[in-house]
């Protein structure tokens, strides 16, 4: 195959003559000629001559001089040249270029082509840019998520506003993506208008800006976070926005600050707004809202007895466990011991709660003594095998022998020996548990990890569907 | 920690017979010793010349290998001539190699060269490969030579001085394109590419692009994969030797 043009034999040759006979005389020619060179490269049929001409195109020729025709090669070129040398364009970052990408995004009928131009426009424009790019958003796909990649990095301050200007009118739908886009951002000057945007009339919107500040709010939006739950419909909208608020008030930076502005709004909202409001604080959980819950669970009116109740379940963190036991052993209402001790064993093994390994066993064993079904044992025996301790393995193994509970009880087992460290150290034991559960269980896949982990070999978990 | 002499004779003494799987927990004092020589020159001398010592008939080779690592360390012109001894010695003469090549002195590169031009085989190899690696470009004819020999010592020959990159060594390696050895052939390719990559890490353009440019001259013709292996790496190369406006 044909390598070398004549041309470029020819340019190399003179460039390799000038070099050596005249360095200075040379070092104008020289980048022509890679120019030159570079050119002939993009307009050919193989691959690895083109990939030394991107490659060039990338990180070479530096200047708004070679930019201009390197770009201009751009509508001689077939669509998957185009397609090519924009997205080399793009990664070279030279807004000289722009012009000519944004004449191919108007001119192709390629659609893949026009996808990289719009990404192109992102990394290459700017706020005089975010008009196009936007109207591409209502395009068809693969250009309408380039146009949302594009907005997302697409430079300045001046492009940010745009953004937040677009997001406040027009269709839900796209006023939905800018918000998600602004997030992408991370647009902190476009914070209050995100705030404002958690009361607007369309449920999409406001679930975006919840979404949004989730993402990125602080103690600034905790009073729009407020309303915004406010004004969400009960159900999946509420939920939602309940978790953005609590994801401020307990992960974000300054959540501590966060969660004392919101218990502050809590405490001067009526009494409507409170019950609202009540599960999303027990979210949040900390000392100030302990006081409010307990009041509330004091109340003789069994309607707000219930709503505190139903917060300290919704508790994040394992420092209400003695509280929650005390209230169960104490419980006679079927429906408040169901609610109890759901939360008791939801909390015991939370990875980021206040007991060490121990204390959280010794909690879920208590737990264990106060279910009176068998439905509650079983969730405490899957529940425990959080609890990575040889003692766990001694607490499940004798629900193996109850027909009952042998499965779930088997699960922990089995979950337990995954970890090759407790495995390992407690190599017997372990090896008499599996052969009780291989002699025990329905379930193939217990029986096939159960072999593998007294082997001594691994087990790859299952990543679930679309992940 | 200083340096006391005396508290090495019980480590060196069982040193001597240690063997691969021993209990290394002895020569602790050693390893320590090496450490607390490092701003004592005196001490370090001391610490060579007995470590050296142990490079005779009557210690294990396992022992040896200990020795060599920690002169390679603390080494000096001193130790040379016990380690140039082991060179031609098949089961040690690669740690001997181990240690000249990182001692700083010009009498452990003479060594090298010195053994370069008597052993054969793979200790042969094994010298050119220490030479390289000192950056020793004092060996580049007796590298040259080499590469119209044997085919696995021209190989190692034409990648040594693909990693010198003098202009002695880009010379040696042009004059021998022509040899008939095929993998000595791909090895000098690959061998003046280093050289031409080098030298335009340099700024030295034009010496580079005359290399790419007879690469792919003597390229030009072949069909086969490595031929157009080797006219897309000399294009690159062109290419960026020409393009004056990005750093080398």
């Amino acid at each position: 195959m044909r390598l070398f043009s004549t041309r470029v034999l020819a340019t190399v040759a003179l460039a390799c003559l000038s070099l050596s006979v005249s360095p200075a005389a040379a070092a104008p020619a020289g980048p022509q000629n890679a120019a030159q060179m570079t050119i002939d490269f993009l307009t050919r049929d193989d691959a690895d001559l083109r990939a030394i001409g991107l490659e060039r195109v990338r990180y070479g020729l530096k200047g708004q001089e070679f930019t201009l025709p390197l770009a201009g090669l751009l509508p001689k070129l077939a669509p998957a040249r185009q397609l090519e040398l924009t997205a080399a364009l793009s990664d070279r970052g030279d807004r000289a270029a722009l012009p000519a990408v944004l004449s191919l995004l108007q001119s192709s009928s390629d659609a893949a082509v026009r996808a990289t131009a719009i990404q192109a426009v992102g990394a290459l424009g700017g706020a005089p840019e975010v008009a196009v790019l936007a109207k591409s958003l209502a395009s068809a796909e693969p250009e309408k998520s380039a146009a949302r990649r594009a907005l997302a990095v697409v430079r300045g301050a001046e492009a940010t506003a745009l953004i937040a200007a677009a997001a406040k009118q027009g269709d839900a739908d796209l006023r939905s993506t800018l918000i998600d886009i602004l997030a992408d951002r991370r647009a902190v000057a476009a914070l209050p208008d995100l705030a404002a945007a958690t009361v607007a009339d369309d449920a999409t919107v406001r679930t975006a800006a919840m979404r949004a500040l989730a993402r990125f709010g602080g103690p600034d939006q905790i009073a729009g976070m407020v309303q915004g739950v406010l004004k969400a419909a009960a159900g999946g909208e509420r939920e939602d926005a309940e978790r953005a608020l609590v994801a401020v008030c307990t992960q974000n930076p300054r959540h501590e600050q966060s969660a004392a502005i919101f218990l502050e709004q809590f405490k001067s909202a009526d009494d409507t707004t409170r019950e609202t409001l009540l599960p999303a604080l027990g979210r949040v959980g900390g000392a100030g809202a302990i006081a409010i819950v307990e009041g509330l669970i004091a109340d003789t009116d069994a309607a707000k007895r219930n709503l505190g109740l139903t917060a300290l379940t919704k508790w994040p963190d394992a420092t209400v466990s003695e509280r929650l036991l005390d209230l169960l052993s104490k419980a006679q209402d079927p429906n408040e011991r169901e609610l109890l001790l759901g939360s008791l064993i939801r909390i015991a093994p939370l990875p980021d709660n206040k007991l060490n390994n121990q204390q959280k066993l010794e909690l879920l064993q208590k737990t264990m003594t106060l279910c009176t079904r068998d439905d509650d044992r079983r969730r405490v025996l899957e529940r425990a095998n959080a609890i990575r301790l040889i003692e766990t393995l001694r607490f499940v193994m004798p629900y193996l022998d109850d027909p009952n509970l042998a499965e779930p009880a088997c699960l922990s087992v089995v979950e337990l020996a995954h970890h090759r460290s407790l495995r390992d150290a407690n190599k017997d034991e372990f090896t008499k548990a599996l052969d009780k559960v291989l002699a025990t269980t329905k379930n193939e896949e217990l029986v096939d990890r159960a072999n593998r982990y007294k082997q001594g070999q691994t087990w790859e978990r299952k990543k679930p569907a679309g992940s | 920690m200083a340096y006391d002499s005396a508290s090495l004779d019980k480590p060196l003494e069982t040193l001597k017979a240690f063997d691969w799987g021993g209990d290394i927990a002895a020569f602790e004092p050693i390893d320590a010793a090496v450490i607390a020589v490092h701003a004592d020159p005196a001490a370090r001398a001391d610490l060579e010349k007995r470590l050296a010592s142990l490079l005779t008939a009557g210690t294990s080779r396992a022992a040896k290998e200990y020795v060599c690592r920690k002169l390679s360390m603390i080494g000096t012109a001193a130790s040379v001539p016990t380690l140039a001894a082991l060179l031609p010695d098949t089961d040690n003469s690669h740690m001997a190699r181990f240690a000249l090549e990182r001692i700083n002195a010009a009498e452990a590169g003479a060594a090298l060269r010195q053994a370069l031009g008597t052993v054969q085989g793979d200790l042969k190899i094994g010298m050119i490969s220490s030479l390289a690696g000192r950056g020793d470009t004092a060996c580049v004819p007796q590298l040259a030579a080499l590469l119209g020999g044997d085919s696995r010592t021209a190989v190692a020959a034409a990648d040594a001085l693909g990693r010198l990159h003098t202009s002695e060594a880009v010379q040696a390696l042009a004059a021998a394109s022509n040899v008939s050895d095929k993998a000595a052939a791909a090895a000098i390719v690959d061998a003046r590419l280093a050289c031409a990559e080098s030298l335009l890490q340099q700024g030295k353009r034009s010496e580079a692009t005359a290399i790419y440019q007879s690469l792919a001259t003597a390229a030009a013709a072949d069909t086969s994969p490595a031929g157009k292996s080797i006219r897309l790496a000399a294009n690159r190369g062109i290419l960026a030797c020409l393009d004056t406006t990005t750093p080398s």
